[in-house]
């Protein structure tokens, strides 16, 4: 049976205790300051320092899965094309013999490979170690509209509905005789039938849903929604906001530093 | 006569999909706390009913609608849905339609409502904690929702109606998920809390339950209101049958027992009056 999300599994990790906006706030100040650091190390740096984050929720496996998973084909591909094909590439560092590779090149794969890897990688164990609702909650009580509020909820459970959609409907086609297991062109042929139904009954279900909630006072004009998901903001919390924060400002200023020729 | 809460004034509603009209002209009203029950066949409009009074007609289901319903004096298609859901409690049919799938806990599912409307986080707790006892889900509060059983599901369903504490509640056929003794655990709530004050407006197919619990029975037909009375002189009627429906099983045997001439009394609709009857006759034939 399908629950409500399926990326989230309870740990009681001290990274899962942190409060859902301070995860939000890292994933903001990580990945904008490896944008705005004018070389890759920091964010290879940062990307060495969300190994060990991962680790500490409990999940540094999958984490190290979804990293090296899109990780090396991205930077095999980007370091090619920039590398070789780089306008500002000076320095040449290898023939390939049909192209040269450039330094430039490289550190700019780096750069835009670390970021893409820093927003993908805090993203990732956000999503992991932060209950939906209670994401929710603090997002509401962080003044954001409880429409907005659903609308998030709502996306983060698609996924796992249709999925469940998906097993109903496929356990229905097997108790009629239809084969779903198999090889992989077996299942493409039992399940491409299967996309309509689940695609259009999902439709009908976010009109049942809207329906559902007005009934139970979703969109009351005036009231300002509570939850029953406890949010707090621990000493912990506090820590790491004031890291984030002093963080930012310093990649900032050094980036500064660094246009002005300061440093 | 009590103070008018729900009113329905000349309501017709045709879907859009439909060539013909689900409703026809229906008027009624409902006094405050009483137990108003809406009977029929399949297909006899039961169903839209209850969504007019809650509001989702016209708001949700669009079609050509006529006439009005004014809940607590608010007109229903002029009021929005949250709006009328602080009068309004609505069990529907298919329970898992209750849930609001933004919950990952039983728990959080039955304090949705209440979360809407702004309530604390304590009273929350404390408003779950007594519905779950009395809907005795109080052990799979930390389950989620789309992990339970259907008959669960309605008591969750229940519950979330009842944790609004509505003025009136509109539950249309909804007890299909559960056992009989559990769906009868269910009603002795609900008779409980209509005894309590809340008008209760239920669409059912069980014609022992309408007969026990209605003070008013409004017999809908091909979406007219066939008639509109008390249970008594509702399931006394001979001619009832026609409208596609069922009567209660004391009904038929108190009636057969009067047309055989075995007793004068009047026909029973309820469960003790009935077996009272059908005793004094069997001690007569003993006599005899």
């Amino acid at each position: 049976m399908a629950t409500i999300s399926n990326t989230f599994i309870p740990k009681n990790t001290v990274i899962e205790r942190l409060n859902p906006m301070t995860k939000i706030f890292a994933i903001f100040s990580l990945g904008l300051g490896t944008l705005i650091s004018p070389g890759p190390r920091l964010g290879l740096a940062v990307i060495a320092g969300l190994f060990g984050a991962a680790w500490l929720a409990g999940i540094l496996k999958d984490f190290a899965k979804i990293m090296f998973g899109f990780g090396i084909p991205v930077t095999a591909m980007l370091l090619f094309i920039q590398g070789c094909y780089h306008p500002g590439n000076v320095t040449f560092i290898a023939d390939l013999g049909f192209a040269k590779v450039g330094l430039e090149g490289v550190r700019y794969a780096l750069k835009i490979i670390s970021t893409l890897l820093v927003f993908l990688g805090t993203f990732y164990i956000m999503n992991k170690t932060t209950y939906p609702g209670k994401l929710v909650a603090a997002l509401t009580e962080s003044g954001m509209p409880p429409k907005a509020g659903y609308l998030v909820l709502a996306s983060l459970n698609v996924v796992p509905q249709m999925q469940r959609r998906m097993s109903v409907i496929r356990e229905a086609q097997e108790a009629r005789g239809v084969e779903t297991g198999g090889g992989i062109t077996a299942r493409i042929k039992a399940y491409i039938p299967l996309l309509g139904p689940v695609i259009m009954s999902s439709l009908t279900d976010a009109q049942e849903r809207g329906m559902t909630l007005e009934t139970r006072g979703f969109g009351i004009a005036g009231v300002k929604p509570t939850a029953y998901v406890e949010v707090c903001k621990t000493r912990t919390d506090r820590a790491v906001n004031i890291f984030l924060t002093a963080f930012f400002i310093a990649v900032v200023s050094a980036a500064v530093l660094t246009k002005l020729d300061f440093i | 006569m009590g103070r008018i809460i729900l009113e329905v004034k000349d309501f017709s509603f045709k879907y859009r999909q439909t060539k013909q009209k689900a409703l026809k002209n229906i008027s009624f009203q409902v006094e405050e706390g009483n137990f108003f029950c809406v009977i029929g066949a399949n297909g006899s409009g039961k169903s839209t009913l209850c969504s007019a009074l809650a509001g989702l007609i016209p708001h949700y289901f669009t079609g050509k609608m006529s006439g009005r319903v004014i809940v607590d004096g608010i007109s229903a298609g002029e009021s929005t849905i949250a709006e009328l859901s602080q009068k309004i409690g609505f069990v529907f049919q298919n329970p898992f339609n209750q849930l609001s799938y933004t919950a990952g806990t039983v728990a959080e599912e039955l304090a949705y409502g209440l979360g809407n409307r702004g309530v604390s986080r304590r009273m929350m707790m404390e408003k779950v904690e007594f519905v779950s006892k009395l809907m005795r889900i109080d052990h799979i509060l930390d389950k989620n929702p789309l992990e339970l059983s259907g008959g669960q599901v309605q008591r969750v369903a229940f519950g979330s109606a009842f944790i609004m504490e509505p003025e009136i509640l509109v539950l249309d056929e909804c007890t299909t998920q559960l056992d009989p003794a559990g769906s009868e655990e269910i009603f002795d709530i609900v008779k409980e809390l209509n005894k309590k004050g809340v008008t209760v407006i239920m669409a059912d197919h069980d014609m022992e339950r309408v007969a026990r619990c209605a003070d008013k029975i409004l017999v809908l037909e091909k979406g007219r209101a066939a008639a509109l009375d008390e249970p008594k002189k509702i399931f006394g009627d001979p001619e009832i049958m026609q409208h596609g429906v069922g009567i209660p099983d004391y009904v038929e045997i108190t009636r057969a027992l009067k047309e055989k001439q075995y007793t004068d009394r009047d026909i029973e609709i309820a469960e003790g009056p009935a077996i009272e009857m059908v005793r004094e006759v069997l001690d007569r034939c003993k006599l005899n």
